[in-house]
């Protein structure tokens, strides 16, 4: 197995299932080489699909859970990755209730879903979003240091901040699209796979 | 207070400021002072600094520093209070206030002025050194993380000031000033600089807001609840902001301070405790809830303390309400005259109508109803459907399901899109099952608890997102009815005689609104432009993107004279539409 196999396979489980493009845009590779390692992964039983829509198999992610203690044996036993990883949860903590304010807003008889009709709430909860995304940066260049594919997530933010600021505001927690919230949880869950960690549930 | 130079303009009311001079906030308090109103001293930098400032290449010119130190000494005047002083300390909070809200301008500092000798002094005074070891370390804190950037979690219990500067240090290589001067000049300076960071630049490139504007600062001196006999904190609404009931209703907290009241961590009072404790004051506060509800139109909300006996008002704004009650306040406010009807039909927005009007649990099904589990309400709203437990057969099942898992991740959404409900064992109102939920307007009820939704099996349920409880079987839900909001009969009729396009049940000849052709994706907006194409020259229009923004912008581009509602769309809510699309709000926002 070459190293794009395992990654082009780690990047369809942190998607759950996508397209070669999906894929390679995660991971900042080349379309061809993951699509031909896609290719590899539904020869090998890891993976069924194709063309425009792969997703990983039971003994796909079996393979994946045992490749990965070795793979980032160096990596998980790095302090400075368990350092940065620290702080990234921190930042993660923050993100969280951030995403949950953005969408339901205190009223009198409980929260109620955010009408956007308040600028200063929206751009306070904006404002906090720019705090989080500036150390969230710092913590990508921190781990990129590490591990230079995870510098491909802080394009992913800066573009979904981006919008947000240019008024495209689906853009902080939209389900659809690739959102703040939803590269951030991508970004999170290809962490705690490399890492090896579990997820705690925010509460 | 004199002016002393144009560099530093006191708000006290005695010039008519607006808040292209000193910023909304600046502009606030001048207003309440021009009323007569009690509000702690401040003054303001006004806009124009800010530029100065730029031009200088972030240089606080002398001349300016020099009239913000006559104008501290103008606060120390009025309050008898002293920076720095450890028996009568002036502490001061300090803000930003652009003429336009946006991203990127500094949040407020508090209790600017906290020294070492203050601390001590505040807790002989107070006879409490935990609250001034509480004040100086949140101090510390909100200046390391505002003015220097420092990247540390919230304080713990037992933090001193001391912990919090040396983690300040570690953390940026600066120090929190020892002197309250220093403090305040770094502050003044964080304003100012704000208004270039990335973000707000950013914000005004995206919406054309001039580059050569600029933020206001604005030095208050803050006043205590705690710290002396006969004071205390509270809010006022000057309407009840739950029912809408024209009634002020508010809460008060006997010596507490600050944020004591709005966090929720202190057990408040009723307002007639602080009416029975102090009638004049109880009785000034009303008025002047009243007066600041006249001038501005709306109910407000009023944050206030009281120090020594005297009432300052700290801050007055809109008051938020819920849905219910914004409909009530709208039709009240104009049936007293204090607002005209076509502003009333401003004031509701229709998800707030939509919020009312959505189809409840009738209370007799919901007692009786057999309940399977109770967690978290993460989504508001009530959908049935066959549980299954995993994503794939969400997606590929034929009916209504609801999706049921011990917690979600970036591998559920698609059969999180699938369902028409969600609920999870684990995870709180923050989780991933929470926020794409909502963000796909799904109802959920999360952290019902580990291990029990294996007991749902495949039958069907019905989650009730608002009360966060899971029922058995498919629950019939009731429609609320028009009638059954008060005011809200008043308010459909004034939209009806405004409304340009009426709303009808029925239409001999109608078109049926397809969105292929003018909107995307589901959940993406259509285009106003297209859909006003497919409409022009049809005698009355129906369909589901009627009921949005872009649809109702369509109808009035079209012409078309009449809406036929679907079966689950409310007259009432296309009609507010409708009315919101005619006449964008001109209400400031």
């Amino acid at each position: 197995m070459t190293d794009i196999d395992l990654m082009a396979l780690h990047g369809l489980v942190v998607r759950k299932a996508g397209s070669p493009a999906a894929v390679a845009a995660v991971l900042g590779a080349d379309q061809g080489e993951v699509s031909a390692a896609l290719h590899a992964a539904v020869a090998a039983g890891h993976a069924v699909g194709r063309d425009e829509r792969y997703m990983v198999t039971p003994a796909g992610r079996t393979w994946l859970d045992e490749r990965y203690p070795i793979v980032y044996a160096e990596f998980r036993a790095d302090p400075e990755a368990t350092a940065s990883y620290d702080r990234f949860e921190r930042i993660n903590r923050d993100l969280l209730r951030l995403f949950t304010d953005w969408q339901m807003v205190p009223s009198p008889g409980g929260p109620v879903p955010n009408d956007h009709s308040d600028r200063d709430y929206d751009n306070g909860i904006i404002n906090r979003l720019g705090d989080a995304h500036e150390r969230a940066l710092t913590s990508l260049e921190r781990f990129a240091a590490l591990q230079p594919r995870i510098g491909v997530y802080a394009q992913r933010l800066d573009n979904a901040y981006d919008q947000v600021l240019a008024g495209d505001i689906d853009y902080v927690s939209g389900a659809r699209i690739d959102s703040y919230h939803t590269v951030w949880f991508e970004l999170h869950e290809d962490l705690l796979r490399m890492l090896g960690r579990e997820r705690e549930e925010a509460p | 207070m004199t002016v002393t130079s144009n560099h530093v303009v006191p708000l006290d009311g005695s010039l008519a400021l607006g808040r292209e001079v000193v910023g909304n906030k600046g502009a606030s308090i001048g207003a309440m002072l021009a009323l007569g109103l009690p509000v702690p001293p401040a003054f303001a930098l006004p806009i124009d600094e800010c530029r100065r400032y730029h031009a200088a290449g972030g240089v606080l010119a002398d001349d300016v520093w020099e009239a913000v130190l006559g104008s501290i000494a103008s606060l120390e005047r009025e309050t008898g209070r002293r920076l720095g002083d450890p028996e009568e300390s002036l502490l001061v909070s300090v803000r930003s206030g652009a003429a336009v809200s946006m991203p990127g301008m500094m949040d407020t500092i508090l209790n600017l002025g906290m020294t070492d000798e203050v601390e001590a002094g505040m807790g002989r005074r107070a006879r409490d050194s935990e609250f001034a070891r509480a004040t100086h370390v949140r101090f510390c804190h909100e200046f390391g993380h505002t003015v220097l950037g420092a990247d540390l979690d919230p304080p713990g219990a037992g933090a001193t000031a001391r912990d919090v500067r040396a983690a300040v240090l570690a953390d940026t290589g600066h120090a929190v000033p020892e002197e309250p001067l220093e403090q305040l000049r770094a502050a003044i300076k964080a304003v100012f600089g704000s208004w270039s960071s990335r973000r707000a630049i950013a914000y005004r490139k995206h919406w054309g807001i001039p580059e050569d504007g600029g933020t206001a600062v604005i030095v208050q001196a803050m006043v205590f609840g705690n710290l002396a006999e006969r004071s205390g904190t509270g809010v006022l609404f000057t309407r009840d902001p739950l029912t809408g009931e024209p009634e002020p209703y508010g809460e008060w907290l006997p010596g507490g301070q600050g944020e004591d009241v709005v966090s929720g961590t202190h057990d408040c009072l009723e307002l007639a405790a602080l009416k029975d404790a102090m009638p004049d004051v109880g009785e000034r506060l009303v008025d002047a809830g009243r007066l600041l509800e006249q001038t501005n139109g709306d109910v407000q909300d009023i944050e206030f303390t009281v120090e020594r006996g005297r009432l300052y008002l700290l801050q007055t704004r809109a008051a938020k309400r819920s849905p219910l009650a914004a409909v009530r306040i709208a039709v009240d406010l104009a049936t007293e005259g204090a607002i005209a009807r076509d502003v009333a039909l401003q004031r509701v927005s229709v998800d707030q109508l939509a919020l009312v009007l959505a189809p409840r649990l009738p209370a007799a099904v919901a007692e009786t109803a057999e309940v399977l589990a109770r967690g978290t309400p993460a989504c508001p709203g009530v959908a049935s459907g066959r549980v299954v437990h995993d994503s794939d057969a969400a997606e590929a099942a034929a009916g209504d399901v609801v999706l049921v898992r011990p917690t979600t991740s970036p591998d559920d959404v698609a059969g999180m899109i699938a369902a028409t409900a969600i609920v999870t064992e684990r995870g709180g109102s923050t989780s991933h099952a929470a926020v794409v939920s909502r963000a796909l307007g799904r109802p959920s009820v999360v952290g019902v608890g580990a291990g029990v939704t294996a007991a749902f099996g495949d039958r069907e349920i019905t989650v009730d997102g608002s009360a966060g409880v899971v029922y058995a079987g498919a629950l019939d839900t009731e429609a609320v009815e028009v009638a059954d909001v008060p005011r809200l009969e008043d308010l459909v009729a004034w939209a009806r005689e405004i409304s340009p396009v009426e709303v009808l049940d029925h239409a001999p000849e109608v078109v049926d609104v397809q969105p292929i052709g003018v909107g995307l994706a589901e959940g993406a907006p259509a285009d106003p432009d297209l859909l006003a194409e497919q409409l022009r020259g049809a005698p009355a229009a129906r369909g589901a993107l009627l009921a949005t923004a872009e649809g109702a912008e369509a109808v009035l581009r079209s012409g078309v004279p009449t809406v036929v509602r679907t079966a689950d769309q409310h007259a009432a809510t296309l009609l507010l539409r409708l009315v919101q699309a005619r006449s964008p709000s001109e209400e400031k926002r």
